[in-house]
């Protein structure tokens, strides 16, 4: 299903370009359409379209007979995208022969010689600082720039001629002069997937990382790891079944403020965000395509438009109509703060949460509601029950006003089956990134997870996250399993949330370092992105024993020794709460 | 009620509601303490225990009686279990555990009921009816388990984490921080073909399991969504271990844990010998995504290139790579091999993970003799006032000296506290202190530090391309067309004018800001 997705650019999609400076953008493959990319040029959509990811594609300018400027493109073979680095020889560039026979030439100097005389490495103690080593003017180049039409080697080349220190370079500086140069104006892109890795590096490092609470991709994994998610078998028993529709597994419970980031990861993780290929839209069958392409796009206009006013199921097979059925298996419920959710990133993926496509996955397994909904459902106007209306006075009914009816009452019938599976629990996980008070969310949550249910909470820095550690803290939960509270009072000051239903918790981070790797030029990288850290706190949901329950460990041979010591009256006075801290520590 | 691993899902994969039978289970005992257990209902070792097959811990006895049917996470008493006594009950072999004291005055007798137990085993390798129908009987009936005073545990399903923090470690296990991002990069998601080469002790061919299961294995006769349309392949794992024990002990482990239809694992030294599991065809393989955990990487990549009847890639996808080593130097040739053979956005990563550890600091004079606290003064003002009392006291040990030696002056006695009393003072006020509330709420990173696991190289290659291709592309996308005026239905005046705007102006560099319920829906 989402292999096919990556198997060629699809008309329509959304793909990242990276260019020359290493810059990524997003950009929507419309076929037919002209798209820019800035100082790098132009190019056709149709010239990309149906072609494979990960090509280099290089601008090539072309005048036609209509005399408009049209551009074509050609693909870079991987041979000359390495041409510059065929020193491949795993030892520092600059060999000792060709350095000496470079000394030879022109009499450079070299610092660092080695004992027996040879030349290690030529060094930048003679270059003279001089801003006008190079020889073309900016002018020059511009006019140049104009002229040419071709994809900028020739402007590369013509710049390294014209600067008069190059000689004195060392092999080092005229790779990275090179670079620069090449990054500058060399009109060459590559077409990566729009998937939500590529989608979580662009959205971090190049637009909003604000948007999405500062996710880096390192700890995205580690979410999606701590968090267990995955694709569930379809045909598990249900987990419970009363009254409500049957409830199977894998279901986990997110609550997310990173405009849809979050989701589309962990319906990545499920394979529930791509949308399976159509055979009929598959890219070898080619005027198929473009009719049916043509017809889907129409249709699709036309629902949105319907969409307000009536949704009668059209007599379109392929758009059953919406209420129809909510997936019970491999599903993720949604809660959000605002009278609509933020899933703006969905679009990425093709999916409008207002609008949903029934051909897309999410539309069955995606499951929204608010906080409302969810804590006092009796007071959400989409909960209360619209009024029965009777067969006859529906026939009297016009065909608007009765449509209108049955649409209120199918969202009705939705949000009640949403609000009721959520409400009675049995979810497999809990996700959060929010920027509410964590333990606010966990004290509405966390009860309604399944035991063993893992639970991730993602913050972008540390400190909410240490508060809620210590909600967990081992001396609290000790106090509260010895003297506790009576559970209508909860929450209590001491206690904002009962400590004994989560275990093990813990506050991860990882940060990836990324590295130059150049044949003898291998280093970390000098600048990185800065920014928030990201932590995630870990924790699994456990169902604590009926009654009173005693830990054992060091405890009674600490006990033992204690009376030994010469404390030993005092000792035995030391309270509960510390002795029992120390016996139930070791059970963390 | 017996998951038989193929039929059944795994574990990891999907657990159910209960601990079952003949699963694999984990017991928590702490943090970084977890015993991974296969319950038994039968004790088919027959070790002995009056209650059947039992799990002794550090935190007590656990008879599998016990933990069969509990719901996942629930917190389990310990039982009073007789570990002591078995030895004289004709007890047999393995499950030492429970007896370390006795360990040294019965290794003779235990190197020999071991040697029996053995030529036991040969003689027959089926039991014989006579002992089932023994082993039947005494499990039968095994005694119900007595709550013991304390102890007790958590019982958990599998996930790759908690195994990976388990696992036996046969070699350098590949950790999750690593494995997330790694599988993150490579594109592993339900579904793919993944190729691991280097197995090792297993972290992460439980993790790449979970990562690319896609339901389909379990699930042929349902819902036809999964499936996708046209024969859509299982995500799969092909494994492969060159050290052969390692190798069967891990099979086993797969077996046990019901991944062996996602996963297929192979003895084989891959730089030799590639990447072809006996008894497969390379064309039906389709890998979309490889990780080398090897040696010498590089010598492995010659067995995946494209063309050729031979290779193992998705001829249709791009193929993402990771290799994973510990030097700088197998990643620069790593990577110069990468270059010869076409790979493209070649990367170099390292991950640096740790966790962090919260704690309240307590600081103050109230802590004095008070553990896990600092009793130094906690501020300027305390310490003054310290050093008051001291000096005071001073004074007035120099005034009962001046006193010359007539006792204690009855004042001065009463206003000082001697040091024993002020401790129990303050063991006094603890009784209603919560100290779980009190100090300052601090952050560290815990003191075991990982600083570096390996190195991650990524790479790509993509799809070939050739000239006949391109020319088929160029017929079904013609590049110089005029745009049609498409009937796109009745528009808002916003989105006309944002029409007028785009075609104005071209796509715009950065893509085309469309809002999100107005906009054209885009056929997918």
């Amino acid at each position: 299903m989402a292999k096919n997705n990556f198997e060629l650019i699809r008309p329509n999609a959304y793909v990242a370009l990276r260019l020359p400076s290493d810059a990524l953008i997003v950009v929507h493959l419309l076929p037919n359409t002209t798209i820019s990319i800035g100082k790098y040029g132009n190019f056709q959509a149709n010239h990309v379209i149906g072609r494979p990811f990960y090509l280099t594609f290089e601008v090539i300018d072309k005048t036609n007979i209509s005399n408009t400027s049209q551009t074509a493109l050609r693909v870079v073979p991987a041979t000359e995208l390495y041409a510059d680095l065929r020193d491949e020889d795993a030892t520092t560039p600059i060999e000792t022969e060709t350095g000496r026979t470079v000394k030879d030439q022109d009499g450079v100097e070299y610092d660092i010689v080695g004992e027996d005389g040879e030349v290690v490495m030529r060094t930048n103690r003679t270059i003279i600082d001089d801003p006008n080593s190079q020889i073309m003017t900016m002018d020059e180049i511009e006019e140049m720039k104009a002229q040419s039409i071709g994809s900028g080697k020739d402007l590369i080349a013509k710049i390294l001629e014209s600067h008069s220190a190059l000689d004195q370079k060392t092999a080092f500086a005229l790779a990275k002069y090179t670079l620069r140069k090449t990054k500058k104006y060399l009109k060459r892109f590559t077409i990566i997937p729009l998937d939500v890795s590529t989608l979580a590096r662009w959205m971090f490092v190049e637009k909003e990382p604000m948007k999405t609470m500062e996710l880096r991709e390192e700890i995205l994994s580690l979410i999606g790891s701590w968090s267990n998610v995955h694709c569930t078998p379809l045909h598990t028993p249900p987990l419970m079944s009363e009254n409500i529709a049957k409830i199977g597994g894998g279901r986990w419970l997110v609550v997310d403020e990173t405009a849809g980031l979050l989701v589309a990861y962990i319906a990545e993780k499920m394979g529930i965000l791509h949308a399976p290929e159509r055979p009929d839209q598959k890219l070898e069958n080619a005027l198929v395509l473009d009719q049916e392409h043509e017809a889907v796009k129409g249709e699709v206009v036309q629902d949105n438009t319907e969409a307000n006013s009536s949704k009668i199921p059209t007599q379109n097979p392929l758009r059953p109509r919406k209420s129809s059925t909510l997936a019970t298996t491999n599903t993720i419920t949604l809660i959000h703060a605002n009278a609509q959710p933020n899933l703006s990133l969905l679009k990425y993926f093709h999916f409008d949460a207002f609008n949903p496509s029934s051909l897309h996955p999410l539309e069955r397994h995606l499951k929204i509601l608010s906080w409302l909904q969810l804590v006092a459902p009796e007071d959400d106007a989409c909960c209360t029950e619209p009024e029965h209306v009777s067969e006859e006075v529906l026939q009297g009914w016009k065909s608007g006003k009765r449509s209108n009816h049955f649409r209120k009452r199918r969202r009705w019938e939705r949000m009640k089956s949403i609000v009721d599976e959520t409400r009675a629990g049995g979810f497999d996980g809990l996700i959060i990134a929010s920027v509410m008070n964590p333990v606010s969310i966990l004290r509405h949550t966390v009860p309604l997870l399944r035991g063993a249910a893992q639970v991730v909470v993602y913050s972008p820095t540390i400190e909410s996250l240490i508060e809620l550690s210590d909600c967990y803290s081992t001396g609290r939960r000790t106090a509260f399993v010895q003297n506790p509270p009576d559970p209508g009072l909860m929450p209590t000051e001491d206690f904002p949330i009962n400590p004994t239903l989560l275990l093990a918790p813990t506050i991860h981070t990882a940060r990836c370092r990324s590295w130059q790797a150049l044949p003898g030029r291998t280093h970390p990288l000098m600048t990185g992105r800065g920014g928030s850290e990201g932590y995630i706190f870990t924790a699994t949901r456990v169902l604590p024993a009926e009654g009173k329950i005693e830990a054992r460990g060091k405890f009674k041979r600490r006990k033992v020794d204690a009376r030994r010591s010469t404390r030993a009256s005092s000792s035995l006075a030391e309270t509960p709460a510390s002795v029992a801290g120390e016996l139930i520590e070791s059970d963390v | 009620m017996a998951i038989s691993s193929s039929s059944q899902a795994s574990p990891f994969l999907y657990c159910g509601k209960i601990a079952q039978s003949d699963s694999l289970a984990v017991l928590h005992l702490k943090r970084d303490l977890l015993i991974p257990v296969v319950l038994h209902s039968r004790d088919d070792l027959d070790e002995g225990y009056d209650e059947g097959k039992v799990t002794n811990t550090r935190f007590g006895s656990f008879p599998h009686s016990t933990l069969i049917g509990a719901p996942w996470g629930s917190q389990v008493r310990a039982s009073a279990v007789d570990t002591g006594s078995r030895g004289r009950k004709g007890w047999e072999g393995s499950g030492r555990k429970g007896r370390k004291r006795k360990r040294d005055e019965q290794f003779h007798n235990e190197r020999g009921t071991e040697k029996e137990a053995n030529t036991d085993a040969q003689n027959g390798g089926i039991l014989s009816k006579a002992d089932v129908i023994r082993n039947q009987d005494t499990v039968a009936t095994p005694k119900a388990a007595v709550e013991a005073a304390s102890g007790f545990v958590h019982i958990l399903p599998p996930t790759p984490e908690i195994w990976t923090a388990s696992l036996p470690h046969r070699t350098q296990v590949v950790y999750t921080p690593d494995y997330s991002y790694i599988l993150h990069r490579i594109r592993a998601r339900p579904g793919t073909v993944l190729i691991e080469a280097g197995a090792g002790s297993g972290s992460f061919t439980h993790a790449a399991a979970r990562a690319v299961y896609n339901g389909s294995s379990t699930a042929e006769q349902g819902e036809s969504e999964f499936k996708g349309l046209d024969e859509d392949p299982y995500g799969k794992v092909y494994s492969f271990e060159f050290h052969e024990q390692r190798a069967q002990k891990l099979k086993d482990e797969l077996q046990e844990h019901g991944l062996d239809n996602v996963v297929e694992l192979t003895h084989r030294d891959v730089c030799q010998d590639g990447f072809i599991p006996f008894q497969t065809t390379p064309s039906d393989m389709n890998t979309n995504a490889i990780f080398l955990d090897l040696p010498a990487p590089w010598l492995a990549l010659k067995h995946l290139t494209r063309g050729g009847p031979s290779s193992p890639l998705d001829p249709r996808t791009s193929i993402h790579l990771c290799t994973f080593s510990p030097c700088i130097e197998q990643v620069q040739r790593t990577i110069t091999t990468l270059r010869q053979l076409g790979w493209l956005e070649i990367e170099m990563v390292e991950i640096a993970a740790k966790r962090i550890e919260v704690r309240r600091e307590r600081v103050g004079l109230q802590e004095e003799g008070l553990r896990g606290a600092n009793d130094s003064p906690a501020s300027v003002d305390e310490a003054v006032a310290r050093l008051r009392e001291v000096e005071g006291r001073l004074r007035v040990f120099h005034e009962e000296s001046a006193f010359d030696g007539k006792g204690l002056s009855p004042a001065t006695a009463g206003a000082q506290v001697s040091k024993q009393q002020r401790l129990e003072n303050i063991r006094n006020a603890l009784e209603g202190r919560k100290l779980y509330k009190e100090g300052r709420l601090v952050h560290k990173p815990e003191p075991e530090l990982k600083t570096h696991t390996s190195y991650l190289v990524f790479a790509v290659l993509p799809r070939e391309w050739t000239e006949e291709d391109e020319l088929g592309a160029q017929r079904l996308w013609p590049g110089t067309v005029d745009v049609p005026e498409q009937d796109t239905g009745p528009m808002s005046k916003r989105q006309r004018k944002k029409e007028a705007k785009i075609k104005a102006g071209g796509n715009k560099a950065s893509e085309i800001e469309r809002e999100g319920s107005s906009s054209k829906l885009e056929a997918i």
